[in-house]
């Protein structure tokens, strides 16, 4: 079983790698601090999270997302056709996002990710997984006055991510993952989700993954069995029947599960964790298993989230 | 009839929020510190007694976080580092590590010192149990709902002590329980421990998110006065209330909080007179849509006067001493109510 992260870390550590990034982004704002001044600031937190996941002994690492505010503004604000507007809440959490207002047709000009996908991997020899927003994701997030229709917004969006997967796998991302947090609320259209995943995923030269997490899983699995991923992530945490509806599936696909909480403080004990092993160890080989938080770890001050890590990897390495 | 309030934050002087920083870093003590938060909460109530402000807050002055406020002072809570909230704003979030205990009042203390300013009825402000839960980290309750109950237990205590120091309006804040709807039921239940057995008149304020989907939740919420924004959004609710069966009294929020316009009295008149065809005179509570504290000191006091000289016009109107500039039959209407 290998560890892995879902992908934010916490952008500042008073006890650890400190809380430059505060400071940076606000002179940034007042245009005392050039975008140089803050991209070396960015730079050294990145390295700082990227050597405490290395510490912690996590296999498959991420940037941490330190430049990213949000989920989805990250991407949409580098596409034309968005404009960034007024403060949402993100999904159940006591946290806010800035929605995206589609205008007109949605354009990538370049690449997005690339540039901090490469420093990101000049930081470590372990391998470092791309982290993206999932299409669903993006369209649920955002306001649509342009299409005012699911699917063609959709499809723009996969095609957009699809291009930015691929440039992300050649320049050597060995994984490439999609977070879906939207697929828990509601009621989403499964159909089309689907199809825009597998657009998202195709001739993409790396692991693809598709990553769940908040809300519930009802009947979400089984609807995904045609999405062309090689590995899903499930967040058995936040819906407490999450965990059976993992038991039922038939997994022909690799699965990430998780087992920590990365919205509450409280630490998981070895046992605890052990426990949610076995039960997946019955439905997929432990070669084809990851194990990672819930969620990304920024929603946990940076002790909390170090020592959820660490707690993640001792239970892996203790299991028999 | 239509008493005019405010939903309970006001900015805090220059002075005090330069005096709150250095007292972050050690450079200001306690002592010192109290001093001018008592000197700004004395010239807010001041203010609000002037100009005719009907039922007064204290303008917690001596707050900032209005959970962290909470958790500093129960036993039980542990206060974090960072977390960030959005863009770049960060927060301690508390932890409850242990059972959350209320050795001694919290606000009670404040109460006593800005009623003992005015001979206007001043508002005991709370937080809710609900929105406390859900704004702190729990490594203590086995669930979301143990936690609210238990919290909820917490806060009954401090409104029946603000109640027998004299408060006869307690005002219970709920601005998260808008924001996750399947769980208002318990958001519910643990509001109804904390007014249960009060004779003060109790009001929560929620910043509401889908109204549609709280509206049939409204009547449900075990306190007197439901406190509302409607300015903000262009009084679109009024159509919604006439819908309703709702008898409870209304805090109705008549200046939009969130901007730097002001308000015309006439408009806000206008709107008030809007609110009578809903609503009876007597449900009326004009407030602002919520705290004013993200206002300058002067935008808030702005706002607060034109509230009161608005709600005079239409009170005037409702009592025959003056005519009714504009929309004759919604007065007209009230009156014979
Ligand atoms: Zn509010």
């Amino acid at each position: 079983m290998l560890t892995t992260v879902v992908g934010n870390f916490p952008k500042v550590a008073e006890a650890g790698y400190g809380t430059a990034v505060i400071g940076a982004i606000n002179r940034w704002q007042k245009q005392e601090l050039s975008d140089g001044g803050l991209e070396d600031v960015f730079q050294d937190v990145t390295r700082a999270v990227i050597k405490e996941q290395e510490a912690a002994g996590i296999d498959v690492v991420t940037d941490g997302q330190i430049r990213w505010e949000d989920l989805v503004t990250p991407l949409a604000r580098r596409l034309e056709g968005f404009e960034i507007n007024g403060l949402e809440r993100f999904f159940d959490n006591n946290v806010y996002y800035r929605r995206p207002i589609l205008h007109k047709t949605p354009v990538r000009k370049q690449p997005i990710f690339l540039k901090e996908y490469l420093f990101a991997r000049s930081c470590t020899s372990k391998p470092v997984k791309a982290v993206l927003p999932g299409p669903y994701t993006v369209v649920a997030l955002s306001e649509d006055r342009y299409y005012r229709n699911v699917r063609p917004f959709l499809r723009s969006i996969a095609e957009i991510l699809n291009e930015e997967a691929r440039t992300l796998a050649k320049a050597g991302a060995v994984m490439i993952q999609f977070d879906e947090p939207a697929l828990g609320f509601g009621k989403p259209p499964m159909k089309d989700v689907v199809e825009a995943i597998n657009i998202a995923t195709t001739g993409v030269q790396a692991k693809t993954a598709l990553y769940l997490y908040f809300g519930h899983l009802d009947g979400t699995l089984p609807a995904l069995r045609p999405c062309r991923v090689d590995l899903i992530g499930v967040d058995v945490v936040s819906d407490p029947k999450a965990i059976t509806a993992v038991r039922k599936q038939k997994w022909t696909k690799e699965l990430a599960l998780g087992c920590v909480d990365a919205r509450n403080t409280k630490l998981e004990s070895v046992t605890e964790l052990h426990a949610l092993f076995d039960v997946v160890k019955r439905v997929v080989p432990k070669g084809r298993l990851y194990a990672n938080p819930n969620c990304g770890l920024e929603f946990l001050p940076h002790e909390q989230a170090r020592q959820k890590l660490n707690r993640l990897v001792e239970a892996v390495r203790r299991y028999k | 009839m239509l008493l005019t309030t405010s939903v309970g934050s006001l900015p805090k002087p220059d002075y005090l929020a330069k005096a709150r920083a250095q007292a972050r870093k050690g450079e200001l003590d306690h002592k010192a510190l109290r001093r001018l938060e008592e000197q700004a909460t004395r010239e807010w109530v001041q203010f609000q007694d002037e100009i005719g402000i009907d039922i007064v807050v204290d303008g917690e002055q001596y707050r900032g976080d209005m959970v962290a406020f909470f958790a500093e002072q129960l036993p039980g809570f542990k206060q974090s580092s960072l977390v960030r909230s959005y863009g770049n704003r960060y927060y301690r979030k508390p932890i409850i590590a242990d059972k959350v205990r209320r050795p001694r009042p919290v606000t009670v203390g404040w109460w006593t010192f800005a009623q003992s300013l005015t001979s206007r009825p001043v508002k005991g402000m709370l937080t809710g149990p609900y929105t406390i839960m859900d704004w702190s980290f729990n490594e203590y309750y086995p669930s979301r709902r143990a936690t609210a109950l238990a919290l909820a237990g917490v806060i009954h205590e401090e409104a029946k002590d603000l109640e027998r120091a004299g408060a006869q309006y307690i005002q219970i804040d709920e601005p998260a329980i808008s924001t996750r709807l399947d769980e208002i039921d318990l958001a519910i239940e643990a509001l109804g421990v904390v007014t249960k057995g009060l004779r003060a008149k109790t009001i929560t304020h929620i910043c509401y998110g889908n109204f549609e989907a709280l509206a049939p939740k409204l009547m449900k919420l075990p306190v007197d006065q439901i406190d509302l924004e409607f300015a903000n959004r262009k009084f679109e609710l009024f159509g919604a209330f006439k819908r309703l069966r709702f008898t409870k009294e209304v805090g109705l929020g008549v200046v939009d909080v969130h901007s730097h316009r002001l308000e015309s009295v006439e408009e806000v008149a206008d709107n008030l007179r809007k609110a009578l065809a809903v609503f009876k005179p007597e449900q009326i509570y004009p407030d602002p849509d919520c705290g004013l504290k993200t206002r300058t000191p002067q935008e808030a006091k702005d706002k607060l006067r034109v509230i009161v000289q608005a709600t005079r016009i239409v009170r005037d109107e409702l009592n025959g001493a003056r005519k009714p500039s504009r929309r004759p039959a919604a007065v007209a209407a009230a009156r014979k109510r």
